[in-house]
């Protein structure tokens, strides 16, 4: 079992589907991750389930992954205590999160948005790139810069988890300059395919932030960092003015209004 | 069960369920001089910048790790908010600690009991009257010296 624990998750499941059922049932969702080179010892260590569980789970593991081996029965280690279930973030996770449901908000009406796109003579590109400001100024520049520049320098950016967000963030940036493509030449397709591939991809990492990472970074802060890191962001807002998260705000307010009247009609 | 439940007789003697080592001599974490909420002063060099721990008189007694998993590495306030007096110098000592002496963090401890909220209670209105805004946390301690919750407020 030891050498498997260090493995990587995708040859794991690659050779062994089964592991990535059992994994899911777990709430680990790594089947469909694009990267899939966090080790397996990782993996169940950042989902901080409680001994039991994880005993379980590692013995159904190797169960599936070695069959006809007599598998000794789940050792449960009690002193290995888990967090209490319920999330609570440290105030500046908190706000993070928070930011997500500005960006989640904008995720929701993509679908609306690309089909009016589809659906209109003209390609609206004023419409499109304003998208696009509110993708880069406000989910990139505002939000993600604080997520490279200040909370992943308190772990250890090296560690898997991490390199999949930075991977993430570059992947939805790529997306975002074929919108922009798209837009320039008037593609309608070109602008459909990277909006929708931009929500999916999106969708996905803020739902592994909000339930994995965000809680597993805030474990290992000190008292010290979660106050360090408050002040960190506060200088953070306060160096882009406090207009910007009121003005995209307004933009999405605006932006839902427009499109749950085009769904009316 | 009637009466106050913050001073109502319980005894647990008889707690059999002892887990942990007694062996090894433990330091003392504390690192200031006074401590008494009424003592204090906000200028006091060893609260500049600190982390702060204010709590309730009962929770270091309970505790069996108090020094070593709360103490450490923060400057203190103790108080209780059942029966000191002139409780309003406490709030405007919180916001003085906040805006003047600028601490980074506030942690307030306190009993599980009900009374014992008005300590969190003059901690968060300090906090609000304060203009510099900082984390503060709540924790709650069980009477058995267990810790019922910890979370940031
Ligand atoms: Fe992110
Ligand atoms: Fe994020």
């Amino acid at each position: 079992m030891e050498n498997v624990l260090n493995k990587e998750i995708k040859t794991i499941i690659d050779a062994c589907p089964e592991v990535g059922r059992i994994l899911d049932e777990y709430g680990i969702g790594c089947v469909p991750c694009s990267v899939g080179s966090c080790l397996l010892k990782d993996v169940v260590g950042i989902h901080n389930l409680d001994p039991q569980q994880e005993a379980t789970l590692m013995y159904r593991i190797e169960k599936a992954i070695y069959p006809d081996r007599k598998v000794s029965e789940p050792v449960i280690d009690t002193t290995k205590k888990s967090a209490p279930k319920k999330i609570t973030y440290s105030p500046s996770v908190r706000k993070l999160v928070d930011e997500h449901v500005l960006i989640k908000r904008l995720l929701a009406l993509i679908p609306t948005i690309v089909d009016y796109i589809e659906s209109s003579i003209k390609v609206d590109k004023d419409l499109v790139l304003k998208c696009v400001d509110f993708i880069r100024t406000y989910a990139d520049k505002y939000h993600h810069m604080k997520e490279e520049d200040i909370l992943f320098r308190y772990v250890d950016e090296k560690a898997d988890i991490i390199q999949v967000m930075y991977k993430d963030h570059d992947t939805g940036r790529g997306y975002i300059r074929l919108v922009v493509e798209g837009a320039e030449k008037g593609d309608k397709a070109l602008i459909k395919e990277n909006m929708l591939a931009y929500r999916e991809l999106l969708t996905q990492h803020i739902k592994k932030e909000d339930e994995i990472l965000y809680p597993w970074i805030d474990r290992q802060l000190s008292t010290t960092q979660v106050g360090e890191m408050f002040r960190k962001c506060n200088e953070a807002d306060a160096s882009v003015g406090e207009e910007l998260p009121k003005k995209y705000e307004k933009f999405i307010c605006d932006l839902e209004e427009k499109f749950l009247q085009e769904v009316a009609k | 069960m009637s009466g106050c439940p913050g001073s109502r007789t319980i005894d647990f003697s008889e707690k059999t369920d002892l887990e942990g080592s007694e062996t090894g001599k433990r330091p003392s974490q504390l690192r200031q001089w006074p401590i008494q909420m009424h003592l204090v002063s906000p200028q006091a060099p060893y609260f500049q910048g600190k982390d702060i721990l204010l709590a309730a008189d009962c929770t270091a007694f309970s505790l069996g790790d108090f020094h070593k998993d709360y103490l450490k590495g923060k400057s203190i306030g103790i108080a209780c908010p059942k029966l000191d007096s002139d409780q309003e110098v406490y709030t405007e000592k919180i916001r003085a600690l906040i805006d003047d002496a600028k601490i980074n963090t506030l942690t307030v401890m306190i009993m599980q009991v009900p009374c014992c909220f008005g300590l969190a209670q003059i901690a968060k209105e300090g906090a609000e009257k304060a203009s510099r805004k900082i984390p503060v946390k709540q924790v709650v301690v069980g009477l058995e010296g267990n810790i019922l919750s910890e979370e940031w407020i």
